[in-house]
């Protein structure tokens, strides 16, 4: 209530009146901002105003929201804000800015005559793997939409919802983007694609990462395994070394706007998750045990990300990009994730 | 030569192709952490289906199109013009439909977790983020209500105040049912009763009465929110669909499309009922809550969704729909109404005395209403002034019946009220008392469901009414004003002075009634736990004794014969 004071002899403005202000609502800033007024205790707990404890509980005792649903601990997840703020309305902007943008390229393309001049190479590689990230994206989709309802605040519970709402829409545009391919082209069917994501021996691995994705059931591990290992590992090799630069040195006008899309949702994940790693290893009480923790973590996925990005690299062949200069630049990246995040020290020159 | 720059994609055939991303597990199956009782047959009904690439933009425009209302509304001085009783009220409306949005989001990807059908998936998962967008709605709404409405006090802590007041807190309770427990159970009391029955009561019907009473941005928000509703009912639907092709689901449904049936009623009905008979200023309305419900829950929901569904094998008797009719016709939201009312110093909204506009209407809507009601509304009238140095809440709490443990709204139709005693965990007999059979066979069908410290008023039992205010920080910023007041004038409030110098003390009807009954202790209340909760129940627990029958000797093993399709209905 102290705001009350501000502002002096002025008289005071008519939502300056403590009534007009989610009193609830704790700012990081000095204001509340909109998102966090919209967000922030939609979700009560008993940490946050349930004072009589849950109401309705699994028979196996769990409450209506769970502590151990995670082996993370902190003194309180409400404090946790998404450093983007990413409420309901930007999302549908932004999402819907990117596939204005894909559908945007794909008839300009088609209206310049564009597809015409595409490497022919890369249309075999297209026709081949092209669509095949789209199973990565709807895997991590498959697991992350079913482990938001288990987080411990509104804040995580819809970013891991818009996470997963991203990752559906980046897999659905490569399915599109290979069916208008398709119409152009011929023979690329999605049913080709995922008869390879299936059987291929250097998809092998990753699809068996993506599928070990799906037997996490601690949403804190989740969010650090997919933002701190799987997408700047694999997400980034395969978004942008693969896809990008591939399409850019082909003449391929769409798939670049594809991926610059992904990417761009991408980094908000990123930028989220990196804010998580440095919020449960700063934790005054619990951020020793949760850095042992991650390391647990990292340690058991990080090896076997880093295989399955090395079982691509007849892949990228496939694509005509330098696999070796892909997997160096994803590694230097995701080092310096980890670094952001608080789990590594930076490494020597880095800039991030 | 013209080159055809954009051709139109099917949208059948982009949804075919975008099925087809599932694939069968080689490596590692999916592992869930929610429990099912039901089975899943191996190809599912397809939902309606959806595409980022349509449903992006086209929830854009509706965002913008609401938002770009917000301000015309202000422009429109609408703030000002509305009623200030109707606006009162969207103070616990909104909020607790911002946690029932929460709720159906959460119910989805409990949902998720356990249905291995990809043709569900999608539906489901697109649904939350509608449900992301509902709670964004929303609370904008709510957000805009307390920087321009003419008294936002109650607003300022309001989710606070959500989670603890007597009515807001049961349905707290309700909704949480659609997210806790088993998924499918959930998905039901969500899609099936919550969505397909009441959203067009709480977002069509609801925001028609607010209209009448100059509000029209609430009704340009629920309706928004309600043309995402139809694909809601729709994965509803598909889920029903899928699940009735396996003859164990059947007894499942039955159990429990019943129950959350009578879950849902028990509470939406009182509140809703009362926000639309007891808050709507205007009376050009000729439609009691009854006539509506009528239309929207019987006609639109139980003859053509619930009856429908006997075609298909799914034998719901009658029985608890005529129930819940019955209790209207009874009263359950006139009855419900006085308490809930002369609760005002520990409501985060105000409420002015009934009008002789008002007492007309709901004699002709409700005949004999005002032989029955109208002296409890006249004594609200006369004490509204602090000067009377009266509360009402003090005639009626001391006969005041005691809350149902299940739904925990008051036990108001006095011939459905029953009880049965339980040990809680220390093998210490204990009463519950239940609004209903239903509500009672409800607690003893479900072990472990029913937690926390369900009554409201055994916690405050004995304590000065001004402490529990204070308590519950329902003062506003002047430190001396209440935020809850029996009259809309600006002059003449109460304060926590004139509470005080009415020196009343709370006591909890539970534990009233259990001692005039003769019966062990009414309070389940603990002040040793760390919620105040006396643990009973849950997992792990002794199970129940039964006082008069041994229908549910074991919980645990009648849910179990329930799962396996006997019958436990209750007998009526
Ligand atoms: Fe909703
Ligand atoms: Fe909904
Ligand atoms: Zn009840």
């Amino acid at each position: 209530m102290a705001r009350q004071e501000r502002g002096g002899g002025r008289r005071e403005r008519r939502e300056e009146l403590p009534e007009r202000q989610f009193q609830w609502v704790v700012p990081k800033g000095r204001k509340a901002t909109v998102y966090e007024d919209i967000t922030l205790d939609t979700q009560p707990s008993v940490h946050r105003f349930l004072h009589n404890g849950y109401f309705v509980s699994y028979p196996d005792g769990r409450g209506t929201w769970d502590d151990d649903s995670t082996a993370l601990d902190v003194l309180g997840w409400h404090a946790f804000r998404d450093p983007a703020e990413l409420w309901e309305r930007p999302y549908y902007q932004q999402g819907a800015q990117c596939e204005r943008e894909i559908e945007a390229a794909t008839q300009g393309a088609r209206a310049d005559g564009l597809l015409a001049g595409i490497d022919p190479s890369w249309i075999e590689f297209l026709r081949r793997d092209g669509q095949i990230p789209a199973f990565l994206e709807h895997g991590i989709w498959s697991i992350t939409t079913r482990r938001s309802r288990a987080a411990l605040s509104d804040v995580l519970t819809h970013a891991i919802v818009l996470y997963a709402a991203m990752k559906q829409r980046q897999a659905q545009a490569l399915v599109i983007e290979g069916m208008d391919l398709d119409a152009d082209f011929g023979d690329i069917t999605i049913e080709a694609a995922k008869d390879r994501w299936r059987t291929e021996p250097a998809w092998q691995p990753t699809r068996a990462l993506i599928e070990r994705l799906g037997t996490i059931t601690d949403w804190g591990e989740l969010l650090v395994v997919t933002g701190l290992i799987v997408e700047p590992l694999l997400g980034g090799a395969v978004r942008r070394e693969l896809l990008m630069r591939g399409a850019l040195a082909a003449g391929d006008p769409i798939t670049p706007v594809v991926a610059r899309n992904a990417q761009r949702e991408g980094r908000w994940w990123q930028d989220l998750t990196t804010a998580f790693g440095r919020f449960v290893l700063t934790d005054a009480a619990h951020g020793d045990a949760n850095r042992e923790l991650l390391h647990v973590w990292r340690e058991d996925w990080e090896p076997e990300a880093l295989a399955a990005l090395d079982a691509l690299e007849p892949i990228f062949a496939g694509g005509g990009v330098d696999f070796t200069t892909a997997r160096d630049r994803v590694r230097t990246d995701q080092e310096a994730v980890l670094a952001e995040a608080g789990l590594v020290d930076a490494p020597a020159g880095a800039t991030a | 030569m013209a080159t055809p720059t954009h051709r139109r994609r099917s949208v059948t055939r982009t949804h075919e192709r975008i099925a087809q991303l599932g694939w069968d597990r080689d490596y590692h199956e999916p592992v869930p952490i929610y429990d099912t009782r039901y089975v899943f047959p191996d190809s599912a009904k397809d939902p309606m289906k959806q595409i980022m690439r349509e449903y992006l933009p086209m929830q854009l425009e509706k965002d913008d199109r609401l938002y770009g209302g917000f301000d015309a509304a202000l422009r429109a001085d609408m703030p000002t013009k509305a009623d200030e009783r109707w606006l009162e009220v969207m103070k616990p409306l909104i909020l607790i439909l911002v946690f029932a949005e929460g709720a159906a989001g959460r119910c989805m990807s409990v949902v998720m977790d356990v249905v291995p059908n990809e043709e569900l998936l999608n539906g489901y998962h697109v649904q939350f983020v509608d449900e992301v967008r509902h709670i964004g709605l929303q609370m904008g709404l709510a957000r805009w209500y307390t920087k321009n409405t003419p008294d936002p006090a109650g607003w300022h802590n309001g989710q606070e105040f959500m989670s603890n007041n007597l009515i807001t807190r049961a349905g707290v309770n309700m909704f949480s049912h659609a997210f806790t427990g088993d998924p499918i159970a959930a998905g039901i009391t969500m899609m099936s009763v919550i969505e397909t029955a009441f959203t067009n009561i709480a977002f069509v019907a609801l925001p028609d009465v607010g209209a009448r009473n100059g509000d029209f941005i609430q009704a340009t928000t629920y309706s928004s929110v309600q043309s995402d509703e139809a694909r809601h009912i729709s994965n509803g639907y598909a889920t029903m669909l899928t699940m009735l092709q396996r003859d164990e689901n059947v007894p499942l449904i039955e159990n429990d499309l019943q129950q959350a049936w009578w879950s849902v009623h028990a509470w939406v009905d009182p509140f809703v009922g009362a926000i639309m008979e007891y808050f709507s200023t205007d009376r050009s309305d000729e439609e009691s809550y009854l006539n509506k419900w009528d239309r929207w829950i019987r006609d639109d929901w139980y003859r053509s969704y619930v009856e429908q569904l006997g075609k298909l094998g799914v034998d719901i008797p009658p029985t608890l729909f005529d129930r819940a009719r019955e209790r209207l016709v009874d009263g359950l939201v006139h009855k419900t109404a006085p308490l809930a009312f002369a609760m005002w110093p520990l409501n985060f909204w105000r409420f002015d005395p009934l009008t002789e506009k008002d007492f007309e209407w709901l004699e002709k809507t409700t005949p004999g209403w005002y032989d029955e009601y109208g002296a409890t509304w006249e004594a609200y009238a006369a004490l509204a002034d602090p000067a009377e140095g009266a509360l009402l809440l003090a005639g009626l709490l001391e006969g005041a019946p005691p809350m149902c443990w299940s739904c925990m709204l008051a036990c108001v139709i006095d011939h459905d009220m029953c009880h049965r005693v339980c040990e809680d965990r220390h093998g210490v007999e204990r009463t519950r008392f239940y609004c209903s059979p239903e509500c009672r066979w409800i607690d003893e069908s479900n072990p472990g469901r029913y937690t926390g410290d369900r009554n409201y008023f055994d916690r405050h039992h004995g304590k000065a009414l001004s402490e529990l205010i204070i308590e519950s920080k329902l003062i506003r910023s002047d430190g001396k004003t209440l935020v809850g007041q029996p009259h809309l004038k600006q002059e003449g409030m109460w304060t926590i002075d004139h509470i005080r110098a009415c020196d009343f003390t709370v006591t909890s009807p539970n534990i009233v009634s259990a001692e005039a009954m003769g019966l062990p202790s009414g309070s389940w209340h603990d002040p040793s736990d760390l919620h105040g909760a006396v643990q009973a129940d849950g997992n792990g627990f002794k199970p129940i004794r039964v006082d008069h029958d041994d229908r549910v000797a074991n919980p645990l093993t009648s849910m179990a014969a329930a799962a396996a399709g006997g019958k436990n209905w209750v007998a009526l």
